[in-house]
């Protein structure tokens, strides 16, 4: 294959362009103090993309498992948080912009040595001790955090409070472009077989702890540049902004979307981030109806499961059957929670705020029972996918389906 | 008494098995010789259950055993010493042995069946209270074999006895197999090495790339010139 | 003998560190009843069951709902609980979490046994959580709840003195005794001359002062002879509780190495097919050892929150939880003796690390063991040495 530089470094260009436009347009759009509150979720939505795409970048395309990217988003928030309070607090006054830059920029930097430190030794061992490993590494940070007078102790930091909409999705962007250029590349390959087999690409040259951790330590940058911009945004940080629930979110994000399937992750984050964030005013219900609605999962969860694994008829055919299953458990949900709801036992009044980490619990068990590889599985936006959905069918596809 | 019709084994988009049909009769000791990858040890799993097959049956005393777990095959008098031995390396061999009459309530039986395993192999007995682990090829495929014993089976499914065994080891091992068949034990043997093979089976199958390419009595097999080039050295 | 009151090293007061070593013991105790389920699931399925600290939470509601049940509820009357309160606590904690790790194995664990094992890790994950948060809006409202002490009739100590108290300390202090009376005396004398307690002429406030000078120099003489003795408590419950935690210890050992089960059991965990091949039924051994897991837990549960007063709330499996993982993996997990040795130095360090003066970060050390564990010894201390590879 002919490379033709001339062609690459102009698509580049276009791209970085466009990037930035979209970005400042973005900020435009946000800009307005009765604008507040959407510019508050567009920045947290950005934040949440950068994290799950960077996590999406240890997990998913390394084959590694981490649990504890809370991590290294609050020690970037926490390195932010005390350098504009601190060193650099003439700064932050003066040139808000800039100073958030470097602030990302040294959490970044943190983030990446602290992913080193950990990553070095740890990233040896395989799979399950590795979560167990990341996950100590989230509770050490948060406890020191809690601990420490000069962190704020449990209570917390103050910072200058600065917003950039402009910033935080040129970091999701970088974050999402720096992956997928990964996966891309040679090196991108080099991450591939260490996920599809470790023996044989060690055999074949690649070396593993070089590519794991060079991962790890981008995916925590990633996630340190983050949260030096969320430490701005909300001009305040405390321990439980970066609880172990944190970390699970994150993971929902990327197991939702498919490991390793970056536009997944992406739609994911988005979604995922926007549900707990409306839930918190959810109303009070009566406790048969979550009770129902469980039962009605369950039935719905069973019957797809067994048409997963008995059915072997044509695509429309099986796609008519999940769909009713679906229906099935909907109307099985709805009737149970009338029927439960006129039990005295099951009357009392529960906040339905609080069904915010139940309902992530819940789709992560119900994921890896019907779809363990993710809704995306190693699928990737492009414009041909585009083309083709919108298309007629290519063979191809339809051998696929 | 053992038959398998049409079997049909895919290991992803690879036909491991490609309408492979084969019969043991009560009493037999039929081979199946075939090169490293053939499919000789496929057969067996999916015999004993290990592997679904997409298509085919195996019935044993007319019975379906493509739908059965392997626990519930064994407990229809099928015993099968997997390739590479396959022994509870953290156990010892009396331990080892006991697991073999794992299904069986009849303490007395199991007892009497323990001493005539001991008997048949008198290394083991020296071995008894010993870890299985620190046995040597040769002893642990005979507390394989013994161990297969130990269900009482009708029909005995070896895999590969005597690979990465000494050549005298491979000789005992091939004479207690002719030595178990001729107490009553019917036996289904697969082997690379298959001049040994084809020397004490009656009957026997050639498996090629999941297929099977010749059978016959091991004897005729034996002077088959296409068998002789291939499996035989010459 | 050393001498541990004129120990002084970075300001630490060494005659308390007897009773902490002990407390630590019985702590480590209740958690090798945790570890023992991670580490022989672990065994079995190479599965860390990450909802394992949910069964231990789970359990401790059943012990709790039991004692409500002999009414020691909120409102209840019963007013003092005896071996039969304690046992039926025992047996219904252990039930609670028995079904508790079977029904997750059952229909979370088992319909994904053949996927690839990270699917295993997440749907872990995603029973905690959903057991935590689900526990949060179903149980109670998630309040923190306790079993009250009323159930323990066995609330006495025990009092071992390894070393007395000063002699001479406690003659000095005996001696100011008369000091104090006489001291007293002339207060109280003065006493009806003055307005009130509060609003003393002079003389009324020279003589309060004398006395509280003289009382303060006793208590300090006195407190000087106490910390100079060494002493142990050992409150008759723990007691019981360990002989209890060392009968089941020995129950499961007899269970792995005398039975038939047992003997299936350590099969598995060595080869999944061979032994299938033996006429082993996968699923029930698997069943069994979730159940027997879990019913260790249970005890352990509700042990924990009685014997050691601890809280009840959806989230009060965590800590235990990954503190007797850590225990497992310290021990080398999937190694039963392991997960035994491991638990008991996981309690003595935490209670260490209490002692030391750093109690906010007493659950931190379970992940800095278990990091230099990892670091070190990956297969942990009884465990093989080798790093995972394949």
């Amino acid at each position: 294959m002919q490379f033709n530089f001339g062609k690459w470094f102009g698509t580049r260009a276009i791209s970085v362009i466009v990037a930035v436009l979209f970005c400042l347009l973005l900020d435009k759009v946000m800009q307005g103090p009765d604008k507040s509150y959407y510019r508050f979720l567009m920045s947290l939505a950005g934040i949440y993309v950068t994290l799950a795409v960077s996590l999406n970048l240890i997990n998913g395309i390394t084959g590694q498992f981490s649990i504890g990217h809370a991590a290294f988003y609050q020690i970037g928030a926490y390195t932010g948080a005390v350098l504009a309070a601190n060193k650099f607090s003439h700064l932050a006054a003066t040139k808000p912009l800039l100073w958030l830059f470097l602030a990302a920029l040294f959490g970044a930097i943190a983030a990446g040595l602290a992913g080193l430190i950990v990553g070095l030794p740890s990233l040896r061992l395989k799979g399950d001790y590795l979560a167990v490993v990341t996950l100590g590494i989230g509770e050490i940070v948060t406890i020191i955090a809690k601990n420490q007078k000069s962190l704020g102790e449990a209570y917390g930091l103050s910072t200058a409070k600065i917003e950039s909409v402009f910033l935080i999705s040129l970091l999701a962007i970088v974050c999402i472009a720096v992956c997928r250029n990964l996966l891309k590349s040679a090196h991108g390959l080099a991450f591939l077989a260490v996920r599809e087999d470790e023996v044989a690409s060690a055999a074949m040259g690649v070396n593993l702890t070089r590519v794991k951790v060079t991962a790890f330590v981008l995916g925590s940058a990633f996630a340190g540049a983050a949260g030096a911009l969320y430490a701005h945004t909300k001009a305040f940080v405390s321990p439980p902004d970066f609880s172990m629930d944190v970390s699970f979110l994150i993971l929902t994000m990327v197991v939702l979307g498919g490991t390793g399937s970056i536009t997944g992750t992406t739609i994911a984050a988005v979604v995922l981030f926007l549900i707990p964030e409306k839930m918190r005013d959810l109303p009070y219900v009566q406790m048969g109806t979550p009770l129902g609605v469980a039962i009605g999962i369950i039935v719905a969860v069973v019957l797809l499961r067994k048409i997963q694994e008995s059915f072997h008829g044509s695509a429309s055919e099986r796609l008519g059957r999940n769909l009713g299953s679906v229906g099935i458990g909907i109307v099985v949900a709805f009737v149970m929670a009338k029927v439960l709801v006129m039990v005295p036992a099951f009357q009392s009044m529960i906040n339905g705020a609080l069904f915010r980490m139940p309902v992530l619990a819940v789709t992560l068990v119900v994921l890896m029972l019907l779809r363990p590889q993710g809704i995306f599985g190693h699928h990737e936006f492009s414009w041909s996918w585009v083309q083709k959905l919108l298309g007629k069918k290519s063979p191809e596809t339809e051998v696929a389906a | 008494m053992l038959e398998t019709k049409n079997l049909n084994v895919f290991y992803g988009a690879i036909n491991a098995l490609n309408d492979v049909s084969i019969t043991v009769q009560p009493g037999e000791i039929v081979a199946i010789i075939g090169s490293n990858g053939a499919g000789k040890s496929t057969l067996l799993r999916t015999i004993s259950g290990l592997i679904r097959p997409r298509s085919g049956s195996v019935s044993y005393n007319g019975k379906e055993l493509t739908t059965l777990q392997p626990h519930e095959i064994v407990k229809l008098g099928l015993s099968h010493a997997p390739e590479g031995r396959r022994i509870f390396t953290n156990m010892t061999v009396e331990e080892n042995l006991q697991l073999g009459a794992y299904l069986r309530k009849d303490k007395a039986g199991v007892a009497a069946d323990m001493e005539m395993v001991l008997g048949r192999f008198p290394r083991l007995k020296e071995r008894f209270k010993q870890n299985s682990g620190t046995m040597s090829g040769g002893e642990q495929q005979m507390l394989a074999i013994g161990r297969a014993l130990m269900s009482r089976p009708e029909i005995l499914l070896l895999d590969e006895p005597s690979l990465g065994l000494a050549p005298f080891l491979i000789t005992e091992i091939f004479n207690i197999v002719k030595d178990l068949n001729a107490d009553g034990k019917t036996v289904l043997i697969v082997e690379q090495n298959a001049n040994r093979a084809l020397e004490i089976a009656h009957r026997a199958y050639v498996l090629e790339t999941g297929e099977l390419v010749l059978q016959g009595s091991g004897q005729e097999l034996l002077h088959d010139p296409k068998v002789k080039e291939a499996y035989l050295g010459g | 003998m050393l001498d541990l009151v004129s120990l002084n090293v970075a300001g630490l007061d060494f005659t308390t560190l007897p009773q902490q070593l002990v407390n630590g013991f019985l702590l480590g105790a209740i958690y090798a009843l945790v570890a023992l389920g991670y580490t022989m699931v672990y065994g079995v399925l190479k599965l860390i069951n990450f909802a394992h600290g949910e069964v231990f939470m789970l359990g401790s509601y059943g012990a709790m709902f039991a004692s409500w049940m002999m009414g020691f509820g909120p409102g209840g009357s019963a007013v003092a609980g005896s071996w039969v309160t304690l046992l039926l606590m025992l047996l219904m904690a252990m039930l609670v979490s028995g079904s508790a790790g079977f029904v997750i194995e059952r229909f979370a664990y088992r319909p994904i046994r053949n996927h690839p094992r990270i699917a295993s890790l997440i749907t872990a994950i995603g029973l905690s959580l959903l057991l935590q948060y689900g526990g949060q809006a179903f149980l109670l409202e998630g309040k923190k709840q306790a079993i009250t002490s009323k159930v323990n009739p066995f609330s006495d100590d025990f009092v071992f003195t390894p070393k007395k108290a000063d002699a001479a300390l406690v003659a000095q202090a005996a001696a100011l005794q008369p000091e104090v009376d006489a001291a007293q005396k002339a207060f109280d004398a003065r006493l009806p001359f003055e307005k009130s307690k509060f609003e003393l002429s002079p003389e009324g406030d020279r003589l309060n002062k004398a006395l509280a000078e003289i009382t303060a120099k006793r208590d300090s003489l006195q407190n000087q002879a106490t910390t100079s003795a060494v002493t142990i408590r050992l409150p008759k419950g723990k007691l019981i509780m360990l002989t209890t935690t060392i009968l089941l210890m020995i129950g499961l050992w007899y269970l792995v190495m005398k039975t038939r089960m047992g003997r299936a059991m350590r099969a598995v965990s060595v080869d999944f097919n061979a032994s299938s091949l033996m006429g082993i039924n996968l699923n029930t051994v698997i069943s069994f050892t979730f159940i027997l897991g879990s019913v260790l837990a249970g005890a352990g549960a509700m042990m924990y929150s009685t014997f050691q007063s601890a809280p009840i709330d959806p989230f009060s499996g965590t800590a235990p939880g990954v503190k007797a993982f850590v225990a497992a993996v310290l021990g080398g997990i999937g190694n039963i003796p392991g997960a035994v040795v491991g638990a008991i130095l996981m309690g003595v360090a935490e209670n260490l690390v209490t002692w030391a003066g750093y109690s906010s970060y007493r659950d931190a050390i379970a992940f800095v063991i278990l990091i230099a564990v990892l670091l070190f010894k990956p297969g942990g201390l009884l465990g093989s040495n080798k790093v995972e590879k394949v």
